[in-house]
């Protein structure tokens, strides 16, 4: 990969924190003295503009298809579900960034959209990226803007805190992911993903194994924490309840997204030197299916590991759900069970594009979802100021049209058709059956089924307190016209998209060649 | 039997085939836009239907233009948009609707028909405090109907079929307060249920045999040469194919929906609704989707049959569709109830469209359709009008002289009467049925369903006869005066009456303009058409059966006025026959100790089940569930904070209280952690090693 290339690939990053830098001296030089809420609109518009035009460059490359050039130097992936992933986190960030129109709990808005859009481009980093330095890098800009972005409200103690846990727990994984990168490299001598990889499938004696598997542990835990699986989720309830409402939205959302693209890259690299039909250049040999080793040194424990993970995080996320009486809190442990069906996914993965397109699939629903939960749950939080289930009762009677959106977005989160959370769920688990046919997986998605099915309980503890029982307090709720109409427009594409399930997964298929 | 019939195929759809989704769409904005509305706007939710269905109406008589238009050389145009609903791995669901002359003519039909009964609605509905209500039910109900009608997949035509359902179901139960309204919409509901699930079972076992539910889709399509050829090579059970069994289990379906025996039950005390209802869907729309569904999956059904031969799926349409026509024709001499007597009859009517598609082809069950469904409103909103007009009086005995009271119905009525009479040559329902009974006389199978029909018609005169007998000649029996319905009742009546009498042009032997068109052939004016052999010997059979009807009940009922207490003529002559058609056979007696009985006590062992074996079970599990979630929060607070918590108390005095939770919460995350790797690795290390 020469700097023309760099360039040429890395153009949406470059776009994000061109506009983060302008945001800054925007709001820094001109409007110093301007009102408060000035200052928000312009910030937040200009963030937005360059998401568009981030979105843009990347919607330019991404008309090729995911490549993998014959280079073992290759850095960065653009294209395929890379691009997906990409256009999801920005439209997400986009989405988030209209959150904080309505919101107060800063004065440096110009600092928070800049931190949001660097994190942003960290999100995208790891999206693409090919190359262990690479995906630290792009790891660490994310998290470190999220450890920022949770701790920005300063005046509120809980925002602090939570910050605090957060970034030492971040630290910590990141530490144990750095310590697994450096055996990886230590195993193969190359910081490329594929070299790695196919390095790894070579390990079959037992001298070296033990080394692999500290190494998977060791990255699993880093990326395990990233996603919230359990049992590194710990940091996950306290960040969503201290976090001010846009940055938890923001860590819900986009760095899901993001970090799931990137362990799509490891499963893809994984299996991608089984593949007979794409050449990889550069290996002298040439793994195929019908060859495979007795024991393939990476995917098999990989895939235990992420099989402990889904199954701890469902049970884990879906039981704990149930006796939360904060309203973030419980949307915390709903993201560990979301976390836990995705990572089925990833655990019985196919290097066909349908397993990496059901897992977006999800992903990205998921996080349009959950923006939207969190915009409602602020807009409740800042009128009652509380985001206990009982600051939810009678909301139906005071704002119906909030009430209608939680509704929408609840009901899509416990996957009820024909809302869109039930076909991402569907063709979730169509997929693991599909890929893998075997008494495990089959055990694991009824599982996941079932617990599907608990968690409707818990989503309907709040709908309940907002639609049947009696209202307290009938003081109508105000929103800020601009939230109301993001919500909506959420609630809509939630009900659109699963009206017209095919919309989406054609979407996604486009940008796979093979699909 | 018709001939293979050729289409060209059209690879990519004209524009007003791909706009054809907005006839449709148009009535069900205008529903969700009105279901929005308050109550008082009613003008409003008037227009909005009125105005949608005009829409509708306009680009359906365009879409008309256009397949007559590209019916160029005697074949006529089929162009299909489809596109993909659900997605999952390699299996595609596809929705898509499609524009051929079949659809093309129902369209307008239904389009016109219903814009009529809007109109005539705004006025017979005028004081009723729901009608914001109505017009949304009505304009969800045209929505539901167009999208049967354009369907091209039998999954869409399904989701049209159900929101018809429901939208009838609404309807019939409109005036809820009444008991026994909402109970014929229960009715009404569950009976065609009972149909629509073996419908859904023919769907499914389609989808599993083809892996598509599209109609035609460039060869592909289920209805197309290769999947029916794989259909017919699949052995079902009785000596079935596959295509066979599947097209009865839809046959089911369409039963249900257009009200054949024995499913015809609740079609009669879906009179319950109001008379527009009655008019638009349980006489002239939806009861006919059943007859239009049987049309659209005709190559299933036909499938199989040599050269004027006939398949065990279309021999059963047949025999249920005589049985219909003369069970509810009979059923219909001794009613009282001015709709019900026109439900029977529009059962019978239904019964002859059935038998029409089993003996002669889609087009002259379609053809019966199309005059049915314009005479058969007309009628029903002449009923509407005279109901009106006599003060909610609906007993044919208590009426009586209307002719001089209200004129326009009366007339209207009478060419109504005499097109569903099939009276000679001038009305158009002559034509139709005259082309299902050439058809049953040339039905090779069997001699009897001929017979069945022309004694129909017999019966048919019978009680239209005796009805006007009662309502509109004799003295006036009604205790107020009537009055003459306005002019926006009237004036749709008019239009109607109209299309009974013209559009028998369309279909008569010297120029089947309509049954060309359908079939794909080329339309020629041809007087030879009459000179087939047995035809006019037809025509005089038929012609002597209807004035022989005619006569027979101007003969027992004409210009006499008997008493409302009285005796009918003819419960004098045979007392018991009278009782067993007066309580129309006893079928719904005979549902209600058998399979209603059934139900009830299947659903108290349900209910024992419920309560003491499944109960105890979910309780069971419930708890254990939120056993496991307690000891999960007791675990997250107790153990892992609370332990740390104390440490810190007793080392600790100072310091406020954030701090210390803060400080001992993290620092047992992170071990947790960094024990959760351990674990990890051990795990690994170990299974590899087994």
């Amino acid at each position: 990969m020469n700097y023309a290339d760099l360039f040429r690939v890395t153009l949406p990053e470059f776009a994000l924190e061109i506009a983060a830098l302008l945001v800054l001296v925007v709001d820094l030089a001109f409007l110093r003295k301007a009102a408060y809420k000035l200052r928000i609109v312009v910030a937040a518009l200009l963030g937005v503009a360059g998401c568009a035009a981030a979105a843009w460059a990347v919607l330019q490359q991404g008309s090729g298809g995911l490549s993998f050039p014959a280079s073992h130097e290759l850095l960065l992936a653009t294209g395929g579900f890379t691009a997906v992933a990409q256009t999801g986190i920005l439209t997400l960030t986009a989405l988030t960034l209209f959150l904080l129109i309505d919101s107060e709990f800063t004065r440096h808005v110009g600092e928070y959209v800049a931190v949001v859009l660097m994190a942003a481009s960290g999100g995208l980093l790891i999206a693409g990226a090919q190359d262990l330095l690479l995906i630290f890098i792009g790891l660490e800009l994310l998290s470190l803007g999220l450890y920022i972005l949770t701790a920005f409200a300063k005046s509120s103690g809980k925002s602090a805190e939570a910050a605090m846990k957060y970034y030492l727990f971040g630290g910590m994984s990141a530490a144990f992911l750095l310590f697994g990168f450096s055996y990886l490299y230590g195993i193969s001598g190359s910081t490329n993903l594929h070299q790695i990889l196919l390095a790894a499938n070579g390990i079959r004696g037992q001298q070296a194994a033990p080394l692999l598997y500290v190494a998977i542990v060791l990255i699993a835990a880093g990326l395990g924490f990233k996603v919230a699986a359990v049992p590194f989720h710990l940091w996950a309830p306290d960040t969503y309840e201290g976090a001010p409402a846009p940055a938890a939205a923001f860590i819900a959302s986009v760095s899901k997204v993001a970090s799931f693209a990137l362990l799509i890259s490891i499963c893809t690299a994984a299996l991608h030197v089984f593949d007979r039909s794409a050449s990889f250049v550069g290996a002298t040999v040439q793994l195929s299916t019908a060859t495979q080793p007795v024991f393939p040194g990476f995917r098999v424990p990989w895939s235990l590991v992420l099989t402990l993970f889904a199954a701890g995080s469902m049970a884990l996320g879906n039981l704990a759900a149930l006796v939360q009486i904060s309203v973030r809190r419980l949307l915390a442990y709903s993201a560990i069970a979301h976390a836990g069906y995705i990572l089925l996914g990833l655990a019985f993965f196919s290097y066909s594009p349908r397993s990496a397109g059901a897992v977006l699939y999800y992903v990205l629903t998921y996080g349009l979802t959950t923006i939207g939960a969190f915009g409602v749950v602020a807009v409740v939080e800042r009128a009652t100021g509380s985001d206990r289930l009982d600051a939810f009762l009678g909301l139906h009677k005071r704002s119906p049209l909030l009430a209608a959106v939680l509704l929408v977005l609840f009901l899509s989160l416990a996957g009820i058709p024909p809302l869109v959370g039930f076909w991402a769920k569907f063709n979730l688990f169509a997929t693991v059956l599909g890929v893998s046919a075997g008494p495990v997986p089959f055990a694991l998605v009824a599982l996941a089924v079932g617990l599907s099915a608990v968690s409707l309980y818990y989503y309907l503890q709040v709908l309940k307190r907002a639609y049947v029982m009696p209202a307290v307090d009938e003081t109508p709720i105000k929103a800020h016209p601009v939230t109301l109409a993001v919500l909506v427009l959420i609630a809509a594409a939630v009900v659109a998209l699963g009206c017209f399930p095919a919309l989406l997964g054609n979407w996604i298929g486009s940008f796979s060649p093979m699909m | 039997m018709q001939e293979a019939i050729s289409f060209t195929p059209q690879l990519v759809a004209s524009p007003i085939a791909q706009m054809l989704w907005l006839i449709p769409a148009l009535p069900i904005v205008a529903a969700g836009v009105s279901a929005l509305l308050g109550q008082p706007r009613r003008k409003t939710a008037a227009g909005l239907a009125i105005g949608s269905m005009s829409f509708s109406l306009l680009l359906a008589l365009a879409a008309f233009a256009h397949v007559v238009g590209s019916w160029a050389g005697g074949v006529a145009a089929r162009e299909t948009v489809s596109l993909t609903w659900i997605q999952v791995g390699a299996v595609n669901v596809d929705l898509g609707w499609v524009l051929d002359p079949l659809s093309a003519a129902m369209l307008v039909m239904v389009t016109l028909v219903g814009l009529l009964i809007f109109i005539y609605s705004v006025s017979y509905m005028a004081h009723d405090e729901n009608f914001t209500r109505f017009f949304c039910f009505l304009s969800l109900f045209a929505g539901g109907m167009l999208t049967v009608v354009i369907a091209n997949s039998l999954l869409l035509l399904f989701m049209g079929w159900e929101i018809v359902g429901l939208t009838s179901y609404l309807l019939i139960g409109f005036w809820y307060q009444k008991p026994s309204a909402a109970a014929a919409a229960k009715k009404a509901f569950l009976t065609t249920r009972v149909g629509d699930v073996f419908f859904l079972l023919g769907m499914v076992w389609l989808f599993a045999q083809t892996g598509t539910l599209l109609f035609y889709n460039g060869g592909s399509g289920s209805m197309e040469a290769t999947a029916l050829a794989s259909l017919l090579a699949q052995p079902a059970a009785l000596g079935l194919s596959a295509a066979g069994a599947i097209g009865l289990l839809i046959f089911a379906g369409a039963a249900g929906k257009s009200g054949q025996f024995p499913l015809h039950v609740w079609l009669p005390d879906a009179m319950e609704g109001p008379t527009p209802v009655s008019a638009l869907i349980h006489a002239a729309t939806m009861v006919a989707a059943g007859v239009y569904l049987v049309a659209r999956v005709y190559p299933l059904m036909q499938a199989g049959a040599l050269t004027g031969g006939t398949t065990t799926a279309l021999t059963v349409v047949t025999w249920v569709g005589a049985i219909t026509a003369v069970f509810a024709a009979l059923i219909a001499v001794a009613q009282n109830d001015i709709k019900r007597i026109l439900a029977y009859s529009t059962v019978s009517q239904l019964g002859y469209m059935m038998a029409g598609l089993g003996m002669g082809g889609v087009a002259v069950g379609m053809f019966h359709l199309i005059t049915h469904a314009f005479f058969k409103a007309l009628l029903f909103m002449g009923a509407g009008s005279v109901i009106h007009g006599s003060h909610e009086e609906q007993d044919i005995r208590k009426m009586g002289g209307l002719k001089s009271a209200m004129p326009v119905t009366f007339l209207t009525y009478a060419i109504g009467m005499l097109a569903l009479c099939g009276f000679p040559l001038l009305f158009s329902g002559f034509w139709s049925k005259d082309g299902i009974l050439e058809a049953a006389q040339h039905w090779s199978a069997n001699r009897a369903p001929f017979y069945m029909l022309v004694f129909g018609a017999l019966l048919t005169a019978f009680y239209m006869t005796r009805q006007v007998a009662y309502v509109f000649f004799g003295q006036t029996r009604g205790e107020k005066h009537a009055h003459e319905s306005p002019r926006v009742m009237t004036l749709p009546l008019a239009i109607l009456a109209f299309f009974a009498v013209a559009l028998g042009a369309i279909g008569t032997p010297a120029w089947p303009w309509f049954r060309a068109f359908l079939d794909g052939n080329a339309a020629g004016f041809d007087l030879h058409g009459f000179a087939e052999p047995g035809l006019l010997a037809l025509m005089g059979t038929s012609t002597v059966v209807v004035f022989l009807g005619l006569g027979l009940g101007w003969l027992l009922y004409g210009g006499k006025s008997p008493a409302p207490e009285e005796p009918d003529v003819l419960e004098k002559a045979s007392p018991l026959v009278w009782g067993w058609l007066r309580n129309r056979l006893y079928v719904d007696e005979f549902y209600g100790v058998t399979v209603i009985a059934f139900y009830a006590w299947w659903a108290r062992v349900a209910d024992w089940l419920d309560r003491r074996v499944w109960g105890g079970l979910v309780t069971f599990v419930a708890w254990s569930f939120r056993g496991w979630a307690h000891l999960n929060r007791f675990l997250d607070t107790n153990v892992v904070d609370g332990g740390f918590d104390k440490g810190c108390e007793e080392l600790s005095t100072g310091g406020g209280l954030l701090v210390r939770v803060q400080n001992g919460r993290v620092q047992t995350y992170l071990r947790l952690l960094a024990l959760a790797v351990v674990v990890l690795v051990a795990i690994l290390i170990w299974s590899s090693r087994a």
